[in-house]
């Protein structure tokens, strides 16, 4: 149940991320879990899937960083550290740019 | 084509998944509601038509923290449907499995959502820089347990390797002393983790529980025992549905478990204690006697002792279960033929208090009908009266002030909400 809100979380911010960008799809999004977050990398990597699932991040490479410091101020967190998304869309856009 | 790499450092956040309305009149809570948002899962309904096989596997994802629950319930109430009998080191290696568990659980509960509370901070990252220590024996604990679940359930979350009639593959005696050097250690701590827990500043409350849990004549109960409770109930388990009942509140997603014809009752570590004192193991009855703690504890911030001494008692009691084990000749015990079908019910005591399935099987071997019922469902009722007596005691106090105290209040209980250090959204009505 936890965990599945954090998902919840990183899923909608995921999007909103791709709309802003104007970016059709993700293609690496590179998480850091912290110390104290109940959560391990195979249960992350086992549900990973459905969290994208139908998201511009669906087939995303996902990269994870574990950490073991129980002091850090987000160690109960997880981190959505950084996204990839193609350059495609600065070529397209208006105007071009790039 | 190249990629951009955008830089988000968005830290995820639990919320919304749990609130709660008061109603306040004449400094009296007239009004309590605990409401919990979690979307409704339907695993009954998703049960229905599957093998009997999958059902401990599927039972198991409803719980990230208490997974073993989930499959040692399914798995009884379907070999109690089926008629079969799981015993000798079958039965062993399932209650080492519930230790770790247990173990987890607890050690996750006690040192980085509770301890907390007591020692002045607001979550266990403050609680570590001045206590480092302390939150390093929690996440030592936490692995201890962990490591049984991987070794025995073939991975830490969501174990894969229980089925009905016992597990896929059981391990050689050698193999399994394996898991003897991060137990040993791991009981020493826990020791220290009951004389801490015993040591912390406890509000001075006693709430007039109705404990109810298993009771077994010969160990502590995990797998196996008749319900019981202490106001006199007495019943063998698979006739739960006969003391119990579940209601539908229109605040919140959760069923809500009473007495039928009765009222709210308590399940987990502290009506598991009350039933079962005299069942603890040698060591850890030494120590439960050394710190002086009462046979029946119903200040429910205390409870973190009891959790503490169910660590110790899981990590004495997995030591106890390796040192005997030899292996058993068969992984599992097969149904009978021709596949007999039936209706079975079991309990066993999930960490949070016990977890009641029941099955319906057809000669085919599908599931006809399931019903689960939960222990933060059975607690809920209960919760709310010890947040009316709370506010009652001080109603005077702000809106900030309650919502840390009505916090508190409901960690006591470890309900899966409490993942969440700060997940109560606080409606107050003063009249």
């Amino acid at each position: 149940m936890h965990e599945e809100a954090l998902f919840r979380d990183l899923r909608t911010k995921m999007i909103a991320i791709a709309e802003v960008e104007r970016a059709p799809r993700i293609a690496r999004v590179r998480l850091w879990v912290g110390a104290l977050a109940h959560l391990n990398e195979v249960r992350l990597r086992d549900a990973w899937p459905e969290v994208v699932r139908g998201t511009p991040a669906e087939g995303s490479r996902l990269e994870v960083e574990m950490s073991d410091d129980p002091e850090d101020p987000r160690a109960q967190g997880i981190v959505l550290a950084s996204v990839d998304v193609p350059r495609e869309r600065y070529l397209l856009g208006d105007g071009g740019g790039g | 084509m190249t990629d951009r790499t955008i830089a988000v450092d968005y830290l995820a956040r639990v919320e919304g998944e749990g609130s709660l309305r008061l109603r306040l009149e004449g400094g009296k809570a007239t009004e309590v509601e605990l409401r919990i948002f979690e979307p409704p899962r339907f695993f009954e309904a998703l049960l229905r038509g599957r093998s009997y096989l999958e059902a401990p596997d599927i039972t198991a994802r409803i719980c990230g923290i208490c997974p073993v629950a989930y499959q040692m319930s399914a798995c009884h109430a379907i070999e109690r449907a089926l008629g079969l009998r799981v015993d000798g080191a079958l039965r062993d290696l399932r209650r080492l499995l519930y230790c770790g568990e247990w173990i987890e659980s607890h050690a996750l509960h006690i040192y980085l959502l509770h301890a907390p509370d007591f020692l002045g901070y607001p979550d266990a990252i403050r609680m570590a820089k001045d206590h480092r220590a302390a939150v390093e024996t929690g996440l030592a604990l936490k692995r201890a347990g962990n490591a049984i679940l991987e070794f025995l359930g073939g991975r830490e979350i969501h174990p894969v390797n229980v089925r009905v009639g016992g597990f896929y593959r059981v391990p050689a005696r050698d193999e399994l002393e394996t898991l003897l050097p991060t137990l040993e250690p791991a009981l020493a701590a826990a020791e220290s983790t009951v004389r801490f827990a015993a040591g912390l500043p406890f509000p001075d409350v006693e709430e007039p529980y109705e404990f109810v849990a298993l009771r077994h004549p010969d160990e502590y109960p995990m797998n196996e025992g008749e319900l019981a409770s202490s106001r006199g109930l007495a019943l063998p388990q698979e006739r739960f549905e006969e003391a119990f009942e579940e209601v539908q509140v229109p605040y919140s997603h959760a069923l809500q478990a009473r007495r039928r014809g009765g009222g709210t009752y308590l399940v987990g570590p502290l009506a598991r204690y009350a039933l079962n004192r005299g069942r603890l193991p040698p060591r850890t009855r030494s120590v439960v006697e050394s710190i002086g703690l009462e046979p029946e504890v119903r200040n429910p911030y205390r409870s973190i002792i009891v959790r503490a001494v169910e660590v110790m008692l899981a990590c004495e009691e997995a030591i106890r279960l390796i040192r005997g084990y030899s292996p058993p000749a068969r992984a599992f015990v097969e149904p009978p033929s021709p596949f007999p079908g039936g209706v079975g019910a079991a309990v066993t005591e999930a960490p949070r208090g016990i977890l009641f399935h029941r099955y319906g099987i057809g000669g085919d071997g599908r599931i006809l009908e399931a019903r689960i019922v939960p222990p933060t469902s059975q607690n809920q009722a209960r919760i709310e009266e010890d947040l009316r007596h709370l506010v009652d005691a001080r109603p005077d106090r702000s809106d900030a002030e309650l919502t840390d105290a009505c916090e508190r209040a409901v960690r006591n209980h470890d309900p899966c909400i409490s993942c969440a250090t700060h997940f109560l959204r606080l409606e107050v009505e003063r009249a």
